[in-house]
């Protein structure tokens, strides 16, 4: 829950304000969806990207085409999870670099940070005519984005 | 009623999903006005494309009366356009006319002065806030520019903040013209980048150079006559017999601080005059 607000603010009062090279600006916040515990149910994991989503949305003036993206990314999440994830069974896994080894962690949080920024790119220009150029901005964000996500971890791997 | 119950127990993620994914889908189209727009004009493509096809095909069965019209119209635009050169002739040599109207807009307008205290530039629907509002007399649609020059309309107001729909918006339509020229075009955005816009509705018979300076109109109450926009960087000559002119906005989006809001004496007058007479009509 504190995390959750954290990786609001940072993202409200930081990162939207980053706009590298006029375009660029990275969506961190989704890294929170990204750690969920295994423990946390589909349903419980989509609501809490619905509402992040929405959040976001009321700050950045786009009503809307966060939650709709982060919904899509939460309903993936598990799924990925599964797929990328180890498969002994464990009751209570939290997605990690530990836990998932280092290839299968950077595909996992790649494909989804990927797919959330594509969706919510294209939702935002509602449009398929302009596809070449949010295709490469969606592909750049996504990469400062994971860049960011990579620094996180490498942190939090000292700190262990 | 049991199998029902059943079934959407057993669905109920995907259920789930799709109602977010739908109350999302329902706020974009409700709330933001750019969506809308393109929501509806995007159906209306489907239904464009299908007129334009039966039109194509009856085009052809009468080629020869419309030749006829366009001639006797050429004719007329003709006869119109010496007259007016006449006229503009006449025009430039009383030079104190033009001194005196400037005058007289000079002195019906005036400056509040507001900080920006928030610019959320995201991608097509830019925003920002000033810190005066309705108690400084600050109304919705009042004109906001800078030193250097316009930059957006009021959109919504509160007691002590305001927030401008800036010409770098995707909804934000703004009349403007070639300085010299009196032909109106349409300034508008087409998203991407902070310091270029697009005015169209310009017709092709006005001579267009790279460098021309484009400032406000005057025909709205909203700014006064001759405020600086921008210069022509490029333009293309459409099909329509219009051009596509690419403006270098004057203002430097990514460093507002102060901005001026401009205020017209007369704007309720002129709103109700205009009211008035819209009535009259009906």
């Amino acid at each position: 829950m504190l995390s959750c607000v954290g990786f609001l603010l940072l993202q409200i009062l930081l990162l939207n304000n980053i706009k590298f090279l006029g375009f660029i600006t990275p969506y961190l916040y989704i890294y929170f969806i990204l750690l969920l515990p295994s423990s946390v149910s589909k349903e419980m994991t989509m609501v809490w990207g619905f509402l992040m989503g929405l959040v976001l949305d009321i700050f950045c003036d786009t009503l809307g085409c966060n939650a709709f993206a982060t919904t899509f990314v939460s309903f993936l999440k598990p799924y990925f999870q599964n797929f990328f994830g180890p498969k002994d069974d464990f009751d209570d896994m939290k997605p990690s670099i530990d836990r998932f080894g280092f290839n299968m962690f950077i595909q996992y949080v790649a494909y989804l940070v990927l797919i959330h920024h594509l969706v919510f790119f294209l939702i935002e220009a509602f449009t398929f005519s302009m596809f070449w150029y949010t295709l490469l901005k969606a592909v750049c964000c996504s990469i400062f984005t994971l860049l960011l996500i990579l620094c996180f971890e490498y942190f939090k791997a000292k700190r262990r | 009623m049991r199998t029902l119950i059943l079934f959407l127990l057993r669905f109920k993620t995907l259920f789930l999903f799709l109602g977010l994914e739908l109350i999302s889908f329902w706020l974009i189209v409700n709330n933001n006005q750019f969506q809308r727009n393109h929501f509806l004009s995007s159906s209306n493509v489907m239904v464009g494309s299908v007129y334009s096809l039966s039109d194509k095909v009856y085009k052809y069965f009468s080629l020869a009366s419309v030749n006829a019209t366009l001639a006797k119209k050429n004719e007329d635009l003709n006869t119109e356009l010496v007259q007016l050169r006449e006229q503009l002739a006449f025009y430039r040599q009383d030079a104190s006319y033009a001194g005196r109207r400037y005058h007289s807009v000079q002195n019906n307008y005036s400056f509040i002065t507001a900080k920006v205290i928030h610019f959320s530039a995201v991608n097509q629907k830019n925003y920002f806030t000033i810190n005066k509002g309705e108690n400084d007399n600050v109304k919705v649609g009042m004109g906001v520019v800078n030193e250097r020059g316009v930059v957006g309309i009021i959109n919504s107001t509160s007691s002590h903040f305001s927030t401008v729909m800036p010409i770098v918006n995707a909804s934000s339509k703004t009349s403007a013209t070639i300085k010299g020229k009196t032909r109106l075009g349409q300034l508008s955005w087409k998203g991407k980048d902070l310091q270029h816009a697009t005015l169209e509705e310009v017709p092709l018979y006005i001579p267009v150079t790279i460098g021309d300076t484009i400032v406000t109109s005057g025909y709205s109450s909203t700014f006064p006559e001759g405020f600086m926009v921008g210069k022509v960087s490029s333009f293309t000559e459409r099909n329509d017999n219009f051009y596509n002119i690419r403006v270098r906005l004057a203002v430097d989006f990514d460093q507002l601080s102060y901005v001026d809001v401009i205020k017209y004496q007369y704007a309720e007058e002129k709103a109700a005059l205009e009211k008035r007479k819209g009535q009259g009509n009906d």
